[in-house]
């Protein structure tokens, strides 16, 4: 039986800047990872907010798992969009605009989205993010945040029709 | 003692001498995670029908907060991990009495 597979449709400049935010977050939950940083403080929360020793005590047993865990979800993001890496700088305009097709095998689905929601966890902690209304669209970073939502979404819908 | 050798009286008078006690995994509202994504995870990883995914979606959306799942502390914990996988903000307390 032949796996199911999620059609994702990317523009090579796309995937290219996605590569780039994937190769970053890499390096964020990799071995030489910051535990100080309070990105991964948002990617591992505190399941115990009013017991200091319980949410101790699940961190020491989970949290180097679970960002071991992000960090493989990363690896197979990164795999998929090996095709559309390349040097922007290099390309026609047309060949940087011109739109891939992304096969994602179902079973790497989960990966996928696991690691685009963690690109907006990271990136909303950098730009402190809290409220529904916080948004500053002036702010570059906020449309890598609004477009990585968008490419979300659109995979969403697509993992949702064979599910 | 293997585990397939019956329990002795001493165990069963222990157990119920400490009746397990109710937790429950919350998920709050966090204005990073997409709708359509929290339900998504609430139906594959919880096996929930979409209405009440979606009903569960909701009351993340609108009161701040819901009940996901209620047991045991250590299955509680489980999910609880399981949410945080998904990037959704999950906590676990003492369910109300």
């Amino acid at each position: 039986m032949t796996e199911n597979v999620v059609h994702v449709r990317m523009a090579r400049v796309e995937g290219a800047q996605l590569a780039q935010l994937v190769d970053d977050f890499r390096e964020l939950v990799g071995s030489d990872r910051d535990a100080t940083d309070p990105a991964i403080g948002r990617l591992a929360p505190d399941p115990y907010p009013d017991d200091e020793d319980a949410s101790r005590s699940f961190r020491d047993a989970t949290r180097e798992d679970l960002l071991d865990r992000r960090a493989l979800d990363a690896d197979v993001v990164r795999a998929g969009l090996a095709e559309l890496r390349g040097d922007l700088d290099s390309m026609s305009q047309v060949e940087a605009f011109m739109e891939h097709d992304l096969a994602i095998r179902q079973s790497d689905v989960d990966a996928w989205l696991r690691t685009l929601t963690a690109l907006r966890l990271v990136i909303a902690e950098r730009l402190g993010i809290e409220n529904d209304d916080d948004h500053d669209s002036d702010d570059a970073r906020f449309g890598v945040y609004d477009w990585l939502g968008y490419r979300l979404e659109l995979t969403i819908e697509a993992a949702d029709e064979i599910l | 003692m293997s585990p397939l050798a019956a329990p002795d009286v001493e165990d069963i008078v222990e157990l119920t001498a400490a009746p397990l006690e109710p937790w429950e995994v919350v998920v709050w509202n966090d204005p990073v995670n997409l709708m359509s994504y929290v339900v998504r995870v609430f139906r594959t990883y919880f096996g929930y029908s979409l209405e009440r995914a979606t009903q569960l979606m909701r009351a993340v959306h609108h009161e701040g907060h819901a009940i996901v799942a209620t047991g045991p502390r250590e299955t509680m914990e489980v999910h609880a991990q399981a949410m945080h996988d998904y990037g959704l903000w999950a906590t676990v307390r003492k369910a109300a009495r």
